[in-house]
This record gives structure tokens, C-alpha cells and sequence, in this order.
């Protein structure tokens, strides 16, 4: 059976209330019902209630009970404010020149009692005269969250998406609320209501036509191999949007959550090509969205020459090449990313010393365009290489590149 | 409502057996009701001091007076009675302890006095304590906010005093220093104290403070919020909530203490590793003083609750966090966490290593080698060199605002710190410098960290240089 969890109650007893609070435990209650709830989502790691009710109060002292049961209201974060009469409305959409000027309506919030093993609290609030007060009350209630994920459909070229941002709400705060506001600190507001238990799942944002690439990559140091004995790389791939204005998102950052991933298959369906947990993604920031490993681009990684040079006593130089010998299967060209982490590849020929890595880049090197400056930082570089479809014959051309290193300074 | 502590005029009991005509098991008592009551609640320590009047009708001769605190949290020891009026005609003989009533004492008094008097009884108890909390709503331009605080009262102690003038002791109670200076003997030798002297130091102690002092009680009107007295006391502050109060065993009672209405404070972004872990938080930074509408008093101890109007007809929370002791004066920091907005990477631009030194085949002798015109022999070994790191500390700010951000880094070991920012040194390790990031902008600020290593390493210090950085 369903109970009303948190209760605000009017006290009366006459025009004067016990000045003892255990006295006033014994008393004659009005309800005031809730005219207005917001449910403020915005924080990360705390929902805010707040609710609207328009209190009777009488000319004098006024005890203002406010209980609840089995839910997880933090009664440290209460707050109660007054913010007029209960007949005036907060916001009309009246134009300020054509409103009644209110008649001065004094309320004093005398003192908040807690009494003993109870889930409440007592307000004692003083009014100058008799009449209703619209309150605010503020709270934070645990077990009410929530949560985003997101449905991402691929065109059939794969070179945009529609991506539908979901905000759930999961209410297992045993408190139900009618029609209430729901904030997410960005984006719509919705007015839902909202039932003990029950999930709802609302459409927070639909960003259509959003640009996307497929990226393959391959980097030892994060992804590993595929085959070892054979020096097989594994290349997974990806699909990367960037979150601004360009690529048709940008309003917010994106928050964490999964993504499943569907693409339209030509007929006017869509076929589930795989899911991932999107990161949380700043503003300017790329959502990498992980779809599998590429079966079709096999990636031959060697260390071709690894010659040390020294410069005095045990303190060297060495030149490092590694030789990529890449094959693309598929019948349509396709870009490779090729990522190499310089520490990992200090580690792999000199053993780990816990230095930074002073390198340069070597003239053996053969990636065209050098490094992608954007991309690249100071510990990992990346490259690109193109890869041809495969011919008709069904064989596939085998690239290779080079990537050539000075490691300074090591002993 | 519910007593345990009662003051008994006894007609007759065991403990008066040798007086004449006394009866051995036979008891008949008066019960003199409490007329005021004051409670000084210390929130350093679970200690209250009570101080209670009665009227007590006495006949010539010895009159014994029973006091007995059943169920409740009273010091035994700290018990004192005090003649308030006719004081040079009442005198306690001596005081009783009885073996098999350990809640309970009798006073032996004196009389030259056939009539009413006024007796004083204080004593100690534990059980009831007071707490702060603060409530701030900034407003949605976050230049002003309500700044409110409350003070909590809660009594646990078993007893229920009604209509009691409450004063809430502010600040740290240093009980051992008062003792030192009232016993007049070096603060060292407190502790080899007996546990009794020390009680009666303590007691002494809290009454030289706060025991001469009386004030009635004023009626409060009704409709306002009672209004608390706030009044330095030495190195403390009393709150004297006005009028009486009545809190029942086992509830808490919150009230007001101040209310700031249009509080100002700045943001400011702030990266301390040390306090508020390795991210980039936003600070609401103010001063309890008067210019911000605030200094009154100074703040206890307590959690400080932000909101922030979020222009929806509605607030946003944003944190809650505790504060210590904030004197007048002194400023109030609030940490909200980090913005979402503001995006904070240092950023590894460049590394290289010069300045390196081999220590020859294992003798004292060192050569500098990476010049390149040495031959050294391989046996030698590297014994000093100079890490170079160029970095940017690199911030996105999506905000619609420009933010004033703060940086503080510490660097272990012998550091030398190349910029144009502007640094200044915390401390001997520590670098600060802050930047402004105006709305929709990134800034990259470029450092070059040095770090002598090995025997180039002389010092345990930072030095700044301020030097080009170019990428």
C-alpha cells in the first residue's frame, strides 16, 4: 500500500502553541498539499526536491510539522522559505505595471525543533496576521538519480549520426511526485510525474546529421596484439564525433553513459553494430566510441634496427626503427591511425628507467605529413597511412612505413 | 515532561540517625521547585555548566538538604551550593556522599535564618551540546548571497530544564591552560595532576569565566525571532539566546543566530593539489568582516550548506562543507568542485637533459659530456644531469564569464622554474602564479621545469627565472 512519505502538517491548538515541544506532540492537523514540485538534477552527486505549499497560518505562532518515513531525506539540507501569500502566484507572466501591489504579509521562522527517533521536524513559524503563506521547501532526497545513455545511428556510409541523448530517472526514493519539474541543468525541462519505483526515461536532446569518422588504429602500448609470434597488431575501430558547434553538438558536455550503437542498413532499418560507454566529454572534446577490432587490416609491427651509439662513459644514444608492413582487405580505402607511445618503445629496446624520453624523430621516418601535430603529444605520436581498397584480383597491397627514432640521453 | 534531578528537604532519613529523634527508615520530604535556570554550553567539549535557583524554606538549626540526579549525566564532584540570599546566616556544615545512593548527596546546613532563602546549586553536566550551521543562496549572477547562520542545541543530558536562558560558549575551551594559570604551576606539570585536583582545577576554571556573571531572562516578543546576543568574553564569545528556552530530553532546537542579506564574494579558481586533491575547483571566496555585511561575530565551527539561485525560479545546490573557527577578519573559503566548464590539462610539451656529468672510472673526478668533445672510457659513469620539461598548463573556459584562476605546483628536489607568468614561491617548493582566462577562451601557459639531478643537485629548493618559453 502506498503512503504519502513526506507529510507537511499545520499545527493548531487554539491560537497558542505549547511552548514545551513534547506538548505539542499531541495535536490537531491541517495538510497542505504540494502546489508545485521541482526536482533539481543538476548536481552530480545530489538531487534537489523542491516543493511548494500554501500554508494556512493564524495571527501568532504557527507550528508547522514536516515528517517523513522510509525515505531518505538528509534533514541537515532543509530549507524553508516563505515566499508570500498562498494567493499569490510566483510567476504569472503579468506585466509588473498591472499587478496589485501585495499587502506586506509578516512571517518570522521563529525555530526548527527535532524531536527524539522521529524522521521530522518542527517549525515554529510567527505570522502578523491571519492567512495563507505559499512555502518553499528544499531538500535533498537520496536514492532519486539519475543516469544518461544514448542511441547513436550510423548512415549507411558511416560519415554521419543521429545521436539521442536519454536522461533516466530512477525513483527508488519511496515517494511518489504528480507532475513535477525536472532539471538536468541543461537542456529541456520536463514536467513529468513521477511514481515510486518507476523509471522514466525522457528524450533530453537529438542532434541529427552529427559528422563522424571511423578510425582503425593500431598502438601497441594501449591495444596490444593481436597475434604476438607473428607481431600481428590489433587495430579496433572507432567511431569519433567531436563535441562542438561544427559537428552539430557543442551545447553542453556530454556526459558519461552508454551508447548503443545501431546503423541503417539501406532497406529502411537499422542493424545493432555494438555499444560502449561514452566517457564523460568536454566541450571541444572527441567521444571515441569503440565498435570492435577490424578483422580486414592486418598490421605487421618489427623493430627493424636498434642501434646504440655511445655518447660517453655509459651514457648513449640509440637509433630506433620500427617497420609497419600494413595490408588492407577491405574493398574501399581506408585511413590507418598508427599511435606509438615513446616510452613504451624506450622500454621495449633499453629496458625501463623511470626518465622521461628525450627523442627526436629520424629522416627514415616515412609517414607522409609527419606526425599529426593535433593529435600528438610529447609522449605518443601518431600517424596516418593511407591504405588502398584491395584490387579487383582481391589482393591486398602491402604498405609499408617506417618510423624512425633517436633516443637521447639514456643510460 | 520529566525530572531527575530533585532537591529534597528531608524531615527524616538514615543519614540524620544521629541526630536526636531521628527516624531510621521512615522519610517525609519537602520538594522546593526550581525557579531559573542557566545553561553555558560549551561546543570544545561536552560540558555544560547549570546553574539553577531555588527557594528553600529553612528553620534555625541544622537542615538537611538532599540533592539527588538520577538517570542523568552530572559531574558528582562539580555539585556546589550557594546561599544567593541570606548568605551570612546559612552555612554548609559539610557535605554526604551516601555509599548506596550514588546519584544523590546530602547538604548539612547551618541556619541562624527561621525563613525563605535563595540557594544557587550549580554543577556540571555532559549531554547537552550546541553545534553551528551556516545556509548560503547565491544569487544567479553569483556576486551576492544570503548568508544565514543557525546555532543547534540538542540535549541529551536526561533531564528536561524548562524555561532556561541558554549561552552558547564560542571557541576553543584550552581547560589544561586555564588550569596551568590558575594553579600558578608550569603547564608541563599539569598532567602529573591527580585526576581529582585537576576536575576541581577545571571546575574552577569554567566558573572564573563564566560564573559571576547573571542575567535575567527577558520575555521575547512572540513574533520575532528571538534575537541572539552575541558579546566577546576574553579570548572567547558568548551567544545569549534571548529570553528562555525549553528543550525537552532527547530533541534538538535550531535557531537564527545571524542572517547577512547581500553577502559579497568573488570565485576564483584554484589548483592546490595538497587541499583539494589533483583537479581544478571553483571557490566562492568571502570575509567575515563588515564591508561584506558579515563580522558581528566570529563564525564556530560548522557545516556551511550553498545553493545558488539557478534562474528556473528555483536553486541549484551546490556544496556542503565544513569550516573551522573563522575570526572576524578572517576569510571564508568555499570549495564547490570542480566546473565542468572549465577544462584543466598541463600538457608535456618538450623533454631534454643537459648539463651531464660522468664520474670517471669510478673515482672522484667528473667531466662534463654532453658537449661532445670528450672521449671518455666506458667504465665511466653518468653522476649529474639536468632535466628540462616544457610544459602548458593549458584551460579551456566555456564559461560566459572570464575566471581568475590560481595555480599552485610543488617540485621535490633542486628546481629551477622558467616562465613569464609571473610566479611567486608559497614556499621553498611550491610555485604560484595565477592567470585570467577571459569567456570561450583557452589559455596556454608555458613553463619549463628544471630539475637538477644527481650530483648537479645542491639544493632542495625552487628558483624561479623569468625566461621566454617557447614551444
Amino acid at each position: 500500500m502506498r503512503r504519502l512519505v513526506a507529510i507537511l502538517c499545520l499545527v493548531t491548538a487554539g491560537h497558542v502553541i505549547p511552548a514545551t515541544p513534547a506538548q505539542a506532540r499531541i495535536k490537531l492537523i491541517t495538510l497542505p498539499v504540494r502546489q508545485r514540485v521541482e526536482i533539481q538534477l543538476d548536481n552530480p552527486h545530489a538531487t534537489l526536491v523542491e516543493e511548494e505549499r500554501i500554508v494556512p497560518l493564524v495571527k501568532g505562532i504557527n507550528q508547522v510539522d514536516f515528517s517523513w518515513a522510509n525515505t531518505q531525506i538528509d534533514p541537515n539540507t532543509i530549507v524553508f522559505r516563505v515566499l508570500g501569500r498562498g494567493d499569490q502566484q510566483p510567476a504569472d507572466g503579468q506585466p509588473d505595471d498591472e499587478k496589485d501591489e501585495p499587502a506586506p504579509f509578516e512571517v518570522n521562522v521563529l525555530s526548527v525543533s527535532y524531536p527524539p527517533n522521529e524522521a521530522a521536524l518542527v517549525w515554529q513559524v510567527s505570522a502578523g496576521d491571519s492567512g495563507s503563506a505559499r512555502v518553499r521547501i528544499s531538500y535533498l532526497l537520496g536514492n532519486l538519480t539519475k543516469s544518461f545513455n544514448y542511441r547513436a545511428v550510423a548512415a549507411q556510409d558511416e560519415s554521419t549520426l543521429t545521436l539521442s541523448q536519454y536522461m533516466r530517472l530512477q525513483n527508488l526514493a519511496n515517494e511518489s511526485f504528480g507532475s513535477t519539474g525536472l532539471w538536468a541543468g541543461f537542456g529541456k525541462n520536463f514536467l513529468k510525474p513521477i511514481g515510486i519505483n518507476e523509471t522514466k526515461e525522457m528524450l533530453a536532446a537529438r542532434h541529427q546529421n552529427v559528422p563522424i569518422k571511423k578510425t582503425y588504429t593500431c598502438n601497441p602500448q594501449a591495444y596490444g596484439y593481436l597475434d604476438q609470434p607473428q607481431n600481428k597488431l590489433r587495430v579496433p575501430m572507432h567511431y569519433v564525433l567531436k563535441n562542438n558547434k561544427a559537428n552539430q553538438l557543442g551545447e553542453a558536455p556530454l556526459e558519461y553513459g552508454k551508447v548503443r550503437i545501431f546503423q541503417q542498413d539501406g532497406r529502411g532499418s537499422t542493424a545493432f553494430i555494438g555499444e560502449d560507454w561514452g566517457k564523460f566529454t568536454p566541450l571541444d572534446d572527441e567521444m571515441q566510441l569503440y565498435l570492435g577490432v577490424a578483422q580486414d587490416i592486418v598490421v605487421k609491427r618489427t623493430i627493424e634496427t636498434n642501434e646504440v651509439h655511445r655518447v660517453a662513459g655509459n651514457l648513449n644514444n640509440r637509433e630506433v626503427v620500427i617497420k609497419y608492413e600494413i595490408e588492407n582487405f577491405k574493398d574501399k580505402p581506408v585511413t590507418l591511425d598508427v599511435a606509438e607511445s615513446l616510452r613504451h618503445i624506450r622500454n621495449e629496446v633499453h629496458g625501463d628507467t623511470g626518465r622521461d624520453v628525450e627523442w627526436q624523430l629520424g629522416g627514415k621516418t616515412t609517414f607522409q605529413g609527419g606526425a599529426d601535430k593535433e593529435k600528438s603529444t610529447y609522449d605518443q605520436v601518431v600517424f596516418h597511412a593511407d591504405l588502398p581498397a584491395r584490387d579487383a584480383s582481391g589482393k591486398a597491397a602491402k604498405i609499408v612505413h617506417k618510423l624512425h627514432v633517436t633516443i637521447k640521453n639514456e643510460w | 515532561m520529566r525530572h531527575a534531578l530533585i532537591l529534597a528537604i528531608v524531615l527524616s532519613t538514615p543519614v540524620w540517625s544521629a541526630l536526636p529523634l531521628a527516624a531510621e527508615n521512615v522519610d517525609l520530604s519537602t520538594v522546593p521547585a526550581r525557579d531559573t535556570v542557566q545553561l553555558t554550553i560549551y561546543n570544545s567539549e561536552d560540558l555544560t555548566l547549570v546553574r539553577e535557583t531555588r527557594q528553600v524554606s529553612f528553620k534555625k538549626g541544622q537542615n538537611p538538604l538532599q540533592f539527588s540526579w538520577a538517570n542523568t549525566l552530572i559531574d558528582p564532584t562539580s555539585v556546589e551550593l550557594r546561599f544567593a540570599s541570606h548568605a551570612d546566616e546559612l552555612d554548609v556544615l559539610d557535605t554526604t556522599f551516601p555509599h548506596d545512593k550514588p546519584q544523590m548527596l546530602y547538604w548539612n546546613v547551618q541556619s541562624e535564618l527561621d525563613g525563605e532563602a535563595t540557594v544557587e546549586i550549580t554543577y556540571f553536566t555532559s549531554g547537552i551540546t550546541w553545534s553551528a550551521d551556516y545556509l548560503c543562496i547565491a544569487n544567479r549572477e553569483e556576486t551576492e548571497m544570503g548568508f544565514e547562520g543557525f546555532v543547534r542545541v540538542y540535549n541529551n543530558s536526561g533531564e528536561e530544564y524548562e524555561n532556561a536562558q541558554v549561552r552558547l560558549v564560542v571557541g576553543t575551551i584550552n581547560l589544561v591552560e586555564k588550569i596551568a594559570q590558575l594553579a600558578q604551576i608550569p603547564p608541563q606539570q599539569v598532567q602529573a595532576l591527580p585526576e581529582d585536583r585537576l576536575r576541581q582545577l577545571r571546575r574552577d576554571s569554567a566558573m572564573h569565566f563564566f560564573g559571576d556573571e547573571s542575567r535575567d531572562g527577558v520575555p521575547a516578543d512572540a513574533k520575532k525571532e528571538k534575537e541572539i546576543i552575541k558579546e566577546g568574553l576574553s579570548e572567547y564569545f558568548i551567544y545569549t539566546i534571548e529570553g528562555t528556552e525549553t528543550i525537552a530530553n532527547g530533541w534538538s532546537k535550531r535557531m537564527r543566530s545571524f542572517e547577512g542579506q547581500t553577502v559579497p564574494f568573488t570565485i576564483q579558481y584554484r589548483y592546490r593539489p595538497a587541499e583539494y586533491g589533483d583537479q581544478l575547483v571553483r571557490m566562492y571566496l568571502l570575509t567575515n568582516n563588515e564591508e561584506s555585511k558579515l563580522g558581528t561575530t566570529p563564525l564556530p565551527d560548522g557545516v556551511v550548506r550553498v545553493f545558488r539561485d539557478n534562474g528556473r525560479d528555483g536553486l541549484s545546490y551546490l556544496t556542503a562543507q565544513s569550516i573551522k573557527y573563522v575570526p572576524i577578519g578572517d576569510k571564508i573559503e568555499l570549495n564547490l568542485g570542480p566546473d565542468r566548464e572549465v577544462i584543466f590539462e598541463l600538457i608535456k610539451l618538450r623533454v631534454w637533459r643537459d648539463n651531464i656529468w660522468v664520474k670517471l672510472n669510478g673515482q672522484d673526478v667528473f667531466r662534463r659530456v654532453d658537449n661532445g668533445n670528450l672521449e671518455i672510457d666506458e667504465r665511466s659513469s653518468v653522476a649529474g644531469w639536468d632535466d628540462h620539461v616544457l610544459y602548458s598548463q593549458r584551460i579551456r573556459n566555456y564559461t560566459a564569464k572570464p575566471i581568475d584562476v590560481e595555480i599552485r605546483r610543488s617540485f621535490p628536489g633542486h628546481v629551477i622554474f622558467r616562465s613569464r607568468l609571473e610566479p611567486v614561491l608559497f614556499d621553498y617548493q611550491t610555485v604560484q602564479y595565477s592567470a585570467t582566462v577571459p569567456a570561450g577562451q583557452t589559455a596556454d601557459l608555458l613553463q619549463e621545469v628544471v630539475q637538477r639531478q644527481g650530483r648537479n643537485a645542491r639544493q632542495n629548493n625552487v628558483t624561479l627565472e623569468e625566461a621566454r618559453v617557447d614551444q
